[in-house]
């Protein structure tokens, strides 16, 4: 996937607004694989929406979404399935982790799909975001901050073309921010793939083209 | 990897519950299929025929009406009767049913115990061409002292239901006709000839109220101790094209012409049996469609309570199939012990009723297991298809809610 480009896009639920002033809805947007994109949004002004749609859970909007100039709103399940699995990675803000699992078998499920990275890649990865005594320990017995750490290595253990972070850093304190910009950094120049982060306020350091307000 | 995921979803699995449906569905399963085994066991009972004489044969004699015999009218038919019917366009083959004109005295004499059964009798013959061909041992030499011989069944039940259960004697399956010999005394009617013969059974019918005996014997006795008398025929035997025929019906209405009907209660008989096993393989199925519905719901509530676990699985990648594939794996098992349990408790009930039914009607050729099975395995298919569609359903169901 090379871009995704958003057309006069917009949450069913902003239609009686008017008073709609957004660098992305109604908007006609592109992003383009290997860029690093920003996008600030207030409270309330459907950032989770947004990546929603473009993840392809929820299609209450109007407009288009294309990858790569296809209309994704035509999309059968077994599209949208490869495309999560091969073309885009989302850290979820909420995270989605399973908390009965311990932090590396929720690695294991979503590695064991596209087997992309090694177990020694993994594990190099929770040492560096200073997690790895936590690696057999039940999810739910770990901090948001950690869990966090956990939910994004997940996204990290598939191939693809952009990866979305949603609120990637709101719990985590600064040293593991920067450790965290980092590997993101590394992960999309290795793979070649675009970065869309959102953010309320705090935002990882990154050499972003364009920042977006929603 | 998979592993994981039923580690995920095995959480709120209620094994009360899917003990109750397994339970409910077994029960269910194990009716339909012992009503199904059971008709099948049971019905030849009434409709199997006779072991050579075929359907399509009917034993045709006259009325005998009181007011027939005042009037003089013969019980006996005449040549004219007999062309008469070769006229009729139902019929294939007419044989007279010679009867023995000389006095017949049979004894049944068990060689185990020695006991005396005797009776006067009369002896009948057809033209072998009704009897059943395949019967090689019924042919007679004039001369020999041993003659092939066909008795009724009722015969084989009187003597086991009323002689050897008064006698504690021991009881006669089919099987064990041939190992009995009748020892049958023949004199003339003025007496002055008697003869005694052995008579080997090679053979039960249903259809016959008399001892057969082959053509060839009835023609050399009759000549021998009764030489001279013409035999009068009473009863004809008649092969039809096709037994349901109309034109028989009314043909034999006419002619005020009786057949004989005893297949007239079994098939009542018949359809009682089939209506009782009906009604009990409705209920059957009836409790079998509610503990599959006790399973969806099950599962359903299974699946309603992992929903966001279902939904972040398809999120981060996972396809309907996978998501929904340890659910079908575990409706798809329960439904292989159902049906595996059910078939075995069928075999381990019908030796209950089998071997009375050995007892009852030993020329019984008792089914095998193979309606069971069959019916089984199609209920399974079914059940097992309804089943996995409905689940992989529900999966999709839950990515729409709010793709």
């Amino acid at each position: 996937m090379k871009s995704i480009h958003l057309q006069h896009t917009l949450p069913n639920v902003f239609t009686e607004r008017t008073d709609i002033r957004s660098d992305i809805w109604l908007q006609d947007v592109t992003f383009e694989k290997g860029d690093f994109y920003l996008i600030e949004a207030a409270s309330g002004t459907g950032k989770s929406s947004l990546c929603s749609f473009i993840y392809g859970y929820r299609n209450d909007y109007q407009g288009s979404i294309l990858f790569d100039e296809d209309n994704t709103r035509n999309y059968k399940i077994s599209h949208w399935i490869d495309v999560r699995k091969h073309a885009l990675s989302i850290l979820f803000q909420e995270l989605r982790i399973f908390p009965e699992l311990t932090a590396l078998e929720n690695i294991h499920l979503k590695n064991g799909i596209t087997s992309f990275k090694t177990e020694k890649e993994i594990l190099s990865y929770f040492e560096m975001l200073g997690i790895e005594d936590k690696l057999h320990q039940k999810m739910r017995f770990l901090s948001f901050g950690q869990q966090q750490r956990v939910a994004f290595i997940r996204s990290l253990c598939q191939p693809f073309d952009f990866v979305f972070l949603d609120e990637p850093i709101s719990h985590l304190d600064d040293v593991n921010a920067e450790i965290m910009g980092r590997m993101i950094t590394e992960e999309a120049h290795r793979q070649g793939a675009g970065v869309i982060c959102t953010s309320i306020g705090k935002h990882i350091e990154l050499p972003y083209k364009k920042v977006f307000k929603l | 990897m998979n592993k994981l995921i039923w580690k995920l979803l095995r959480q709120h699995i209620s094994v009360g519950q899917l003990t109750g449906f397994f339970f409910a569905n077994l029960f269910g399963m194990m009716i339909v299929l012992l009503s199904i085994q059971f008709y099948k066991d049971v019905v030849p009972v009434f409709t199997e025929g006779d072991s050579f004489m075929k359907a399509d044969y009917m034993i045709v004699s006259k009325k005998i009406s009181t007011i027939g015999s005042f009037a003089g009218n013969t019980t006996t038919f005449l040549n004219e009767d007999i062309a008469d019917f070769h006229h009729q366009s139902f019929t294939k083959k007419v044989g007279k049913f010679t009867s023995s004109q000389f006095k017949v005295s049979a004894g049944l004499m068990t060689k185990s115990v020695g006991e005396q059964l005797n009776t006067d009798m009369f002896f009948e013959s057809v033209p072998d061409e009704f009897v059943d061909n395949s019967l090689k041992k019924w042919n007679y030499t004039p001369g020999s002292t041993s003659i092939p011989i066909i008795i009724p069944r009722t015969y084989l039940s009187l003597y086991n239901f009323g002689f050897a259960q008064a006698r504690n004697m021991p009881k006669i399956s089919e099987g064990m006709v041939g190992l009995i010999q009748m020892n049958i005394v023949i004199r003339s009617n003025d007496n002055s000839k008697v003869s005694h013969f052995t008579g080997n059974i090679i053979g039960t019918s249903n259809r016959l109220n008399t001892i057969l005996v082959p053509q060839k014997f009835m023609d050399w006795a009759n000549n021998t101790f009764a030489p001279g008398v013409k035999p009068e025929t009473s009863r004809l035997i008649v092969e039809v094209h096709n037994p349901g025929d109309g034109n028989i019906a009314k043909y034999f209405q006419q002619k005020n012409y009786d057949t004989e009907s005893n297949n007239l209660d079994a098939g009542k008989t018949a359809y009682f049996l089939r209506l009782m096993v009906g009604i009990v393989m409705t209920v059957g199925l009836l409790i079998s469609v509610l503990s599959f519905y006790i399973l969806m719901l099950s599962i359903f509530l299974l699946l309603q309570k992992n929903t966001t676990k279902l939904e972040t699985l398809l999120l981060i990648g996972f396809s309907p199939n996978k998501v929904a594939r340890p659910y079908q794996m575990l409706t798809l098992t329960l439904n292989v012990f159902v049906l595996v349990i059910s078939i075995g408790l069928v075999a381990w009930l019908r030796t209950y009723y089998t071997s009375t039914i050995e007892l009852l009607f030993p020329q019984l050729h008792v089914a095998t297991l193979f309606p069971t099975i069959v019916c089984g395995l199609i209920l399974f298919i079914i059940v097992s298809i309804i089943n996995l569609v409905a689940i992989r359903r529900k999966v999709n169901g839950i990515w729409m809610h709010r793709a």
